[in-house]
């Protein structure tokens, strides 16, 4: 690994501060050396890298993430794609989001037991390209809650997208097959849905007793547990046993965001919410129109979700983007919309918003002092993009301003030579 | 995908004649000119095309291997392979596609997957763009009988997620099991007809009954696939000829009455010996505890001398021969196939534009493609490699991937040329 400096760039920084024009030597997989002026660092053997003005920032983090959804438009679409073709689909996917300049990702659930911890360890190998990743279980759930989509004459587990379990030992089983696998978190789908009419977002479907053994095994483990959890009283219980990614987070009342208020240092919100507004406004190829999104609660859980969040920002609470791309309404790799609805809706500036991909992303990722900004010593992760982003978000959409993507200190995506030149010789 | 001439290279076009100087155009994904140019004479330019000046460069078709296993996973036992989960197992298959197409073999032809679906499965996905591999006929598992090579259940553990291969026994169970791997959408049925020392059931016998080998082929055939043979034995390669069998596998014991059968029918088979296996596992297998003692003990030495001799009996009578054959174990790890060439020049008899042959003329029947591949001629599938050196002086430059300059599947580089003189600094936005 050769070592690479990225010359007049204008490094946004991650943390919140203003851009600034310098330079930066990435040494093996750190970044060693921040030039805060327009005189570069000495190369001594580096890759020179011109970036000619172009923006160098922190590669991003998607807190919410399933590369097995495969963007189809229901749950047993999903869940029917057979296990060869999803795990390969799956590294598919990994590629593109890398490329597309999420270096890290938080796995949020997978359809198939294995999907998950298989991937990470394949990207952790370096067999397939792809973001550091953390591996989520599948969705744990109860009969008849998001998730369960076996029918009354198709009982069997394998029709289901969700592992069902009843009762508090049927909870530690599942949860400790998970951990056997070598999950780094374990989803537990506490509130429903509107995607699925039978168990709706302001439901709660979960024991405490049943939430209790799982946290008090993931616990055991060291590992993480993570929530799906719409309604109030599942922000609430996710609270309550301790569980520090909050999935969502639609209803609050005001005692729900006191609570998160006091565990604003450990607890992580990402609540994806394009795939609100992608019901609300952009499902009606799949048959759903906003009458019918609306219908389905959608409106309601829309308004209700933008003030919650609204609240939580101005309270500090960490919100970050990413969550549930991967369907036909919300194809994966458009996740950095995530950013502009937060400006757009949440009142965030868009450097706030650039800070919750970044600051907090290395957070979530449980590398706080290492990752997410551009910073002596911090894992080289960073992004080259075309323009500034402070200025118009939607460019990070845009593959072509993503002019180059390092992760680990090596380029996913190479910056193209300017001068290439049309022939090639060998031999 | 934008037009590509190589000017300035050597040409070796499958025909088997000696080399020539020229150009070739590839436009799309077929060759749209070859033409040769005299010493000093300049190419016609093209306008809009890529031009890759060889710089005296051998230009061949690209390489055809006969009997590919992707999801060997390069461990010393089948039982090894065979417990690799489905998940990692799918993943090695695209990772060991892509190593073949960097080492020239733009076609392979399956010869059997440890799991029912890896085969369909990474075939498709090579298909659809989803990974990169070459051009691949998708096999079934190997098909055997209880306590045949393959069955690697063990009496307490008789589930069939413990086999290797999918056991069968009876006609009845023989059908149905072809028609599982048909509905699941293999090229090639896979039956074990003989033995395998290795395995307890020797190399010299023979494991089906004829009525089972029947069935097998009959309701291959009436789905439209092609049955390949496991067939060391003597019986085993003359049952291939007789029932209709296309692609026989090893064939290492064949006396003169299964010689003239398959002389007389040489245009219905081809042949791949997999010679690697027997050289290689008499000869380096010893630090996975096969001594040559222990392989001797085994039968492999005899076998090899029989293998030899009757692939040089074969050569002589005209039948094809193939390279290909039982990579993917540790001592013949996936990626190292070109040393069968070797084999042939060293052990057959064969000469080097025989063995090169092997690999590219022959290459086209054995997938299915005629004579759109295995040629550099206009109107041929654009499969190229570009060389640096000459294996018709030594064979064994194909086996180094430093020397295999450029691979090109189906008018696309999968590996460029390198460019020289790459300048250190880059320049974006």
């Amino acid at each position: 690994m050769s070592d690479t400096l990225f010359t007049n760039v204008r490094i946004l920084d991650g943390t919140g501060a203003n851009p600034y024009t310098g330079s930066v030597l990435v040494s093996g997989n750190r970044i060693r050396q921040v030039g805060r002026s327009t005189a570069a660092i000495s190369p001594a053997g580096a890759t020179v890298i011109d970036g000619a003005g172009a923006t160098l920032m922190p590669g991003m983090c998607e807190a919410h993430t399933h590369f097995s959804w495969n963007d189809a438009a229901t749950l047993s679409a999903i869940q029917t794609m057979p296990l060869e073709e999803h795990v390969l689909w799956c590294a598919k996917v990994a590629k593109r989001y890398l490329e597309a300049g999420w270096t890290s990702c938080v796995g949020a659930a997978c359809a198939k037991p294995r999907l998950d911890v298989v991937i990470r360890n394949a990207i952790a190998s370096g067999q397939i390209p792809g973001p550091r990743y953390l591996a989520a279980s599948q969705e744990i759930t109860v009969l008849g809650g998001l998730g369960d989509e076996t029918l009354p004459h198709l009982p069997f587990p394998e029709f289901s997208f969700g592992v069902n379990v009843s009762g508090a030992e049927e909870m530690r089983k599942a949860v400790r097959l998970f951990l056997k696998y070598g999950v780094d978190s374990i989803k537990l789908n506490l509130s429903g849905d509107n995607f699925t009419p039978q168990s709706p977002a302001d439901t709660t479907w979960m024991t405490d007793a049943e939430v209790g053994a799982a946290m008090e095994e993931v616990r055991l483990r060291g590992k993480r547990g993570t929530a799906h959890a719409r309604s109030a009283a599942s922000v609430k219980q996710a609270l309550r046993h301790g569980i520090d990614v909050i999935y969502h987070a639609s209803f609050t009342d005001t005692e729900t965001l006191d609570m998160l208020e006091a565990a604003k240092d450990r607890v992580f919100v990402a609540p994806g919410i394009a795939i609100l507004y992608a019901m609300l406004h952009e499902a009606e190829p799949w048959g759903i129109t906003q009458a019918k999104a609306t219908e389905m609660g959608y409106q309601i859980e829309w308004d209700a979700a933008l003030e919650s969040l609204q609240k939580m920002h101005k309270r500090g609470i960490r919100i970050l983007p990413g969550g549930d791309y991967g369907f036909a309404f919300t194809p994966h790799c458009n996740n950095a919309r995530d950013l502009e609805f937060f400006v757009k809706y949440l009142g965030f500036t868009t450097m706030e918003a650039i800070r919750c991909a970044t600051l907090y992303g290395g957070q979530i990722m449980m590398k706080p002092n290492e990752l997410g900004l551009v910073k002596d010593g911090y894992l080289a992760d960073l992004l080259l993009v075309d323009g500034d982003p402070l200025a118009n978000l939607a460019i990070l959409r845009d593959p072509k301003r993503l002019l180059a993507v390092m992760k680990d200190g090596v380029f996913a995506k190479t910056p193209e030579i300017a001068s290439q030149r049309a022939w090639g010789r060998a031999a | 995908m934008s037009d590509v001439q190589f000017t300035n290279v050597r040409i070796f076009d499958g025909g088997g004649e000696t080399p020539f100087s020229g150009d070739v155009l590839v436009q799309g994904n077929r060759i749209s000119r070859v033409v040769k140019t005299g010493y000093g004479q300049r190419s016609v330019p093209v306008q809009g095309a890529q031009v890759i000046d060889g710089a005296g460069a051998f230009l061949m078709p690209g390489m055809v291997e006969a009997h590919t296993h992707f999801s060997w996973n390069d461990q010393p036992s089948l039982d090894a392979i065979q417990r690799m989960p489905p998940e990692e197992h799918i993943l090695w298959c695209a990772e060991v596609a892509r190593r073949y197409l960097d080492m020239g073999w733009t076609s392979c032809v399956g010869a059997a997957a440890a799991k029912p679906r890896l085969d369909v499965v990474t075939r498709n996905a090579i298909n659809d763009g989803t990974i990169v591999g070459p051009r691949y006929l998708a096999a079934s598992q190997e098909i055997t009988v209880p306590g045949g090579l393959g069955d690697t259940t063990q009496p307490h553990l008789p589930q069939p997620e413990f086999a290797f291969g999918a056991v069968v026994s009876g006609p009845h169970e023989m059908r149905r099991c072809v028609r599982m791997f048909a509905k699941y959408g293999v090229d090639t049925v896979k039956i074990n007809l003989s033995g395998e020392s290795i395995t307890g059931m020797p190399s010299e016998m023979s494991q089906f009954t004829e009525e089972e080998i029947r069935v097998c082929v009959e309701e291959s055939k009436a789905w439209g696939k092609r049955v390949a043979a496991h067939a060391r034995s003597t019986w085993s390669v003359k049952q291939c000829v007789k029932l209709g069998i296309e692609v026989i596998y090893h064939a290492s014991f064949c006396d003169e009455e299964a010689l003239d059968l398959l002389e007389a029918h040489k245009l219905e088979h081809f042949v791949a010996p997999g010679l690697a296996w027997l050289i290689r596992t008499v000869n380096n297998a010893s630090e996975y505890g096969l001594t040559p003692e222990v392989t001797q003990r085994m039968g492999y030495h005899r076998e090899l001398e029989a293998a030899v001799e009757s692939m040089r009996a074969l050569r002589k009578r005209g039948v094809r021969i193939l390279p290909g054959g039982d990579y993917g174990f540790a001592w013949t790890p996936h990626g190292t196939n070109a040393r069968d060439l070797e084999y042939f020049v060293k052990h057959v008899g064969m000469s080097t534009m025989e063995a090169l042959l092997s690999a590219t003329a022959w290459g086209g029947p054995m997938m299915k493609m005629g004579k759109q591949i295995g040629y550099i001629r206009e109107g041929c599938l654009a499969d190229i490699l570009l060389i640096d050196g000459d294996p018709l002086a030594d064979i064994t430059v194909l086996q180094d991937k430093a020397r295999i300059l450029a691979v090109m599947k189906d008018g696309e580089f999968h590996r460029a040329p390198p460019v020289r003189n790459a300048r250190t600094t880059r320049w974006a936005a």
